[in-house]
């Protein structure tokens, strides 16, 4: 096991000294999740093992940007591979530049107090998502596991969009309120 | 907080990574002109980060690392990523917008109305414009049978359902007939992403339909 401060030491590793061994600890705990992930979406295991294979080398690339206080490593690792997948799906003449993705994510007029909850943001959410109703988790987990938008999931559950959207919320705000009560 | 965010499960679809490239174009720049947005997008980021490390392990053949280890000598860890400048003449432009400008890209006045700038995004069922009003100018009344969504980039508008400004974000079905008016100040520039097809449904439209349907306005 690999905890999320010995990962984002890992990942500054990379970034300070080109530390292929600390490459190898990331990949080792990383990428078979990676492939799990993916594969839940249906794709087969030679497609997701290429995901999670291009998602670590980006890790390697990318290490510099990644920024602790940010996001934590799954999530940072999350958003890239979750952009390799949509960049084999569609076989992309141009595929997702990563950058452009960390641009967003790491906006430049952020306020230091707000950044530095951020990093804590993914240890309370992993705590909060057992909290949630089965029924709640259910429709999170198929967005995110299954890569389908919520008209899709609706169908799947034989609900009325209406209801899927209504679970999406109160699972959400759930998390939201019970991240804002942290922060104040 | 904005006075008009996108929907929690667009929000959502967007984390996931299942919206397509117009409508995540639209959530990329909303969420980088609203803190709230960008905060509830980081939440959601965490939530698929909790559920890779909930992962049980697939397995992997054990020359993947050693493969992997062996790319390495070929990909540099790179710098810092920099924001990006923005480019001159789009100084309005958040950075998602960035890739999808081109040099030489100017505004083309639309029925004597309106400027709009047509992007290039893959995928053809969603047309992708940046859209820009004077002060006081509204745009041709319209519908849609698909969704439009609308980010205002500067400037405001209102329309029948309120009044919209910087970062707000605006999602209807089309079949609701709406006609947006810029607000006093700066231009009011947006990124308007409709599903295809568009009607027009003043007293023109009939007229002008043929040619949106051929993409001509």
């Amino acid at each position: 096991m690999l905890t999320a401060e010995e990962a984002a030491d890992l990942i500054e590793a990379i970034a300070s000294r080109q530390d292929r061994a600390a490459f190898a600890g990331l990949y080792r705990h990383f990428a078979p999740r990676v492939k799990a992930f993916i594969m839940r979406g249906g794709t087969d295991a030679e497609a997701a093992q290429e995901v999670a294979q291009e998602a670590l080398i980006m890790v390697w690339r990318k290490a510099a940007s990644f920024n602790r206080s940010k996001a934590s490593a799954a999530t940072w690792i999350y958003t890239i591979a979750r952009n390799k997948r949509i960049d084999l799906l569609r076989r992309s003449a141009r595929p997702i530049d990563t950058e452009d993705w960390l641009v967003v994510y790491a906006p430049e007029e952020e306020d230091a107090d707000k950044s530095v909850l951020a990093g804590q943001t993914y240890t309370r959410v992993k705590e909060l998502m057992g909290g949630l109703s089965v029924n709640q988790l259910v429709v999170i987990q198929k967005a995110f596991y299954e890569d389908k938008t919520h008209t899709v999931i609706a169908k799947e559950l034989k609900l009325p969009l209406g209801t899927v959207k209504s679970r999406i919320r109160l699972a959400l705000l759930r998390l939201r309120e019970a991240l804002e009560k942290d922060e104040t | 907080m904005s006075r008009h965010p996108a929907p929690d499960e667009l929000l959502l679809d967007y984390a996931a990574g299942t919206l397509p490239e117009g409508p995540a174009l639209a959530v990329a720049l909303h969420a980088a002109l609203d803190p709230a947005a960008r905060q509830a997008v980081d939440r959601l980021n965490a939530v698929g980060g909790a559920l890779i490390e909930r992962e049980t392990e697939a397995s992997l053949d054990d020359a993947a690392l050693d493969r992997a280890i062996a790319r390495l000598d070929q990909v540099a860890v790179e710098p810092r990523a920099t924001p990006s400048a923005r480019r001159p003449g789009f100084e309005w432009a958040p950075s998602p917008l960035t890739p999808h400008l081109r040099a030489g890209m100017g505004w083309r006045r639309i029925l004597g109305k309106f400027d709009e700038i047509r992007l290039d995004v893959p995928g053809d069922a969603y047309r992708v414009s940046l859209l820009r009003l004077e002060p006081g100018r509204g745009l041709p009344e319209h519908k849609h049978p698909g969704y439009e969504y609308t980010v205002c980039l500067q400037g405001g508008y209102t329309d029948a359902t309120g009044s919209y400004g910087v970062g707000d974000f605006a999602v209807g079905p089309g079949d609701q007939r709406h006609e947006p008016i810029a607000d006093p100040g700066d231009p009011c520039i947006a990124l308007i992403v409709v599903e295809k097809p568009i009607v027009l449904t003043g007293p023109w439209g009939r007229w002008l339909n043929p040619l949106v349907s051929r993409g001509i306005i």
